[in-house]
């Protein structure tokens, strides 16, 4: 699978440009901010594990200032790139990978490790011994699930769950976390101040509540953004609820207008001096209909990306979210001053746009992953997709 | 170097190795080597485009720490780390032959770290900011717009007035017995009556390019109730004058808001009640807010925990206040959040609703300059504004 990567850069950690520049201490903005689409691990001969491998990466995660990526083929390896440098974690055998901002935490077939990526030590900081789950029927429980519950990003770092809940599959945001069950059913808890939760209020909860709205509509994936979620149905529609502070809900955002207007005013008071303008009282052409905007959605709403599609896979980031359609097309919304949404600039918008992109290059996106500020797609050949 | 440069850079350490960057362990080391980047950056031969991109990538990592948790539960550590960002973002902003907008928005920078960070440097912002006011001042001109006084009405169920009590009758009358009063001729003295008499066009000129938080809407128990950023001229602008007569605008209202910490110059206007020396806490605990809008401004019946002197500079206010006693006859909101405030909308009852409100006693007034409300502790009130209007209150115990 090839893979690519826009959005923040200014670790290196989807690529690097000029090794020169990074130790003067010189940012420039293409560096940093990287709005076109941009092949990974492009040049084979410097390629980080010293083999082909790099190539057939199967799966990838990012934090803030860092990308990981995990190619399984015969001897897996675990690469790293992004602050603190490109390096090789000591991982035979890894199966899978979740990456914060403080911790590596890799998933062998009988064990947990936990590496502090601020320390260079040469044991994992934590690691917890598993039994390898005796029904095999199913498939085998990704990161953060581990057997019995699941690993935070933070001490203490195993946390159980009831088996009551069924756990099929869990996303993790800053403060909330969402749990998808055997049944497709979906339960959130934590921190609900910004309707992240989709019960309906602001009201944090401690253990895992069931999102009623939901109820009786089994849904197949759960993910999380920074103060949002979304899901996707057996029936491939999207549900997405939270903050819409940046558009990321894909519904209208006022702070998103409002912020667009400002910066087309100030850019115009700049451009005639002799004009005077209106600070923010009259509104601009075209909107003069009252708009319903709306900053919290704490029930979860149905997304229709249009062309109305079948969704395939999302992700979100902090404030921004891209879902894969089941025709190849890769859709992005939410905050994009980083160039993370991957239309070739750096505008965030509250509608979802396809990523021109790869349409352009004739390419058809399969998956993707996104990091904090940054957005990664996997691209595969057309015959290879899933039914 | 400009002229301004020279007079910010001043207050800054003078090189990179006597510029403080000590953080504790909850601030990730990628993020400390960010702001490592835009120190070095800020002695070094960096370009302002380089030296923005590093400074709003402090803003954005921190704002998003911010908006983590509650606001009660954040790291102080990351409100530094705010600050630091709008330090590094002013100095790039205001170094190199500066616009008027770019001065502004180097104003609105230190104020959103006043606003939402935790000092640093010897609260070097304040300082920034204020030499940033000051370009600015040179460049504006000021006009006086004279005010005139309405005239007080009398009422059946008036609030007592007195004229400069002791300490010792305050405390055994009014204070012990928790009972309402004005207090006449008590804040006569304060400069915001006479060596710099409060304005609008004062206002202005003392804190009209700086950011205030605003709340929009007719009384914060209303749906349509929200709150929003804006300098003190757009406030003035856009909710005190030039309103749209036929009421289609909102209002707008600086309520509650710890001014004077944010502007030094106006607390100097301003004096602590003497009165306050009979509580039990410090000085430094005694809460200051600003309130200033235009006429219509309501703050819907409600109570504090602590006692209360409302102070009125500029026009006038109407005001009503219930005794904790009829509590049961004020329908207070069961949620948490407004456990404080009352349902009944006082000017306006819903008899059907709220039958038991009208039997409730009442003390109202019409607040004018220089009176000094003792609202007691817990005692219910309601406020209107009657015309544009600026008070004091200072909540003590």
């Amino acid at each position: 699978m090839r893979w690519f990567g826009f959005g923040f850069n200014a670790f290196g950690q989807i690529c690097v440009h000029n090794e020169l520049s990074k130790d003067e201490g010189r940012d420039t903005v293409s560096d940093v901010k990287i709005m076109n689409p941009t092949e990974l691990h492009r040049n084979v001969d410097k390629s980080v594990c010293g083999r082909n491998k790099c190539l057939k990466t199967s799966q990838i995660r990012a934090s803030w200032s860092r990308r990981v990526w995990l190619h399984v083929d015969g001897d897996s390896c675990v690469c790293l790139a992004g602050f603190g440098g490109t390096s090789v974690v000591d991982s035979s055998g890894c199966t899978d990978t979740v990456l914060s901002e403080t911790h590596l935490t890799l998933a062998f077939s009988d064990r947990i490790e936990s590496w502090d990526l601020q320390k260079k030590e040469k044991t994992p900081a934590w690691s917890m011994e598993i039994q390898p789950p005796t029904d095999t029927s199913g498939p085998p429980l990704s990161l953060p699930l581990v057997p019995g519950g699941y690993i935070a990003t933070k001490p203490p770092f195993y946390r159980s769950l009831s088996p009551h809940l069924k756990a099929k599959s869990l996303a993790l945001g800053a403060e909330h976390a969402i749990l998808l069950s055997a049944t497709g059913a979906v339960y959130t808890w934590g921190l609900g101040s910004h309707g992240q939760l989709g019960h309906g209020g602001l009201t944090s909860e401690e253990e895992p509540r069931a999102v009623e709205a939901l109820w009786g509509m089994p849904m197949k994936h759960v993910v999380t953004g920074g103060w949002h979620c979304a899901c996707i149905s057996d029936g491939a529609d999207l549900y997405i609820w939270g903050w819409n502070e940046s558009g990321q809900l894909g519904l209208p955002s006022q702070s998103l207008r409002k912020g667009h207007k400002e910066e087309s005013s100030q850019q115009a008071a700049a451009d005639c001096q002799s004009a005077s303008i209106n600070p923010g009282g009259k509104p601009l052409e075209g909107e003069k209909d009252k708009e319903v905007f709306i900053s919290i959605q704490a029930f979860p709403a149905l997304l229709d990306i249009s062309p109305s599609c079948e969704i395939r896979t999302v992700s979100c980031g902090s404030r921004h979210t891209a879902a894969v359609t089941a025709t190849g097309d890769l859709y992005t919304w939410g905050w994009g001053e980083y160039g993370q949404l991957g239309h070739k600039n750096l505008i965030s918008t509250d509608e979802p746009q396809c990523v021109d992109f790869f349409k352009e290059q004739k390419l058809y996106v399969v998956d993707v992953v996104c990091g904090p500020w940054n957005t990664f797609t996997a691209v595969g050949e057309e015959e290879v997709k899933l039914s | 170097m400009t002229a301004l440069w020279s007079k910010l850079s001043a207050v800054l350490p003078p090189n990179e190795e006597e510029f403080p960057l000590q953080f504790s362990d909850k601030v990730e080391s990628s993020v400390v080597s960010v702001l490592q980047q835009s120190r070095r950056q800020l002695y070094s031969d960096a370009t302002s485009t380089d030296r923005t991109l590093t400074a709003q990538i402090i803003l954005d990592l921190s704002w998003e720490k911010l908006n983590t948790g509650t606001w009660r539960d954040v790291d102080k550590e990351w409100r530094c780390v705010y600050s630091y960002g709008c330090l590094f973002k002013v100095a790039a902003l205001c170094r190199e032959h500066p616009s008027a907008d770019e001065i502004l928005q180097g104003i609105r920078t230190c104020d959103m770290g006043l606003l939402m960070g935790a000092a640093i440097m010897d609260n070097v912002l304040q300082v920034l900011v204020q030499i940033l006011q000051e370009e600015v001042r040179k460049s504006t001109k000021e006009e006086k717009i004279n005010k005139k006084r309405k005239i007080n009405k009398l009422t059946k169920y008036a609030v007592p007035r007195i004229k400069c009590p002791s300490l010792e009758s305050f405390k055994s009358d009014y204070l012990l017995p928790l009972r309402p009063v004005i207090l006449e001729a008590t804040a006569d003295h304060w400069p915001a009556f006479n060596e710099h008499p409060w304005s609008v066009e004062y206002l202005r000129s003392v804190a009209g390019c700086r950011t205030v938080p605003v709340e929009v809407g007719s009384r914060y128990t209303d749906e349509e109730w929200s709150q929003t950023l804006l300098t003190v001229n757009e406030f003035i602008d856009q909710y005190v004058l030039n309103r749209v007569s036929d009421g289609a605008k909102a209002v707008g209202y600086l309520a509650q808001h710890q001014l004077f910490d944010q502007i030094p110059e106006l607390k100097e206007d301003i004096r602590i009640p003497d009165y306050c020396c009979l509580g039990d806490g410090d000085e430094d605990d005694i809460t200051v807010n600003a309130w200033f809008g235009p006429g219509g401004t309501v703050s819907p019946l409600h109570q504090d925990p602590q006692q209360n002197f409302l102070v009125q500079v500029v026009g006038s206010k109407y005001i009503r206040l219930y005794s904790p006693e009829d509590t049961d006859k004020l329908y207070p909101h069961q949620s948490s959040l407004l456990h404080n405030t009352s349902q009944v909308e006082v000017e306006n009852p819903d008899t059907e609703r709220f039958p038991e409100f009208a039997r409730a006693p009442y003390l109202e007034c019409v607040l004018q300059p220089g009176d000094v409300l003792f609202i007691p502790v817990q005692h219910w009130h309601y406020i209107r504004s009657l015309e544009l209007s600026f008070s004091v209150s200072f909540w003590w115990s």
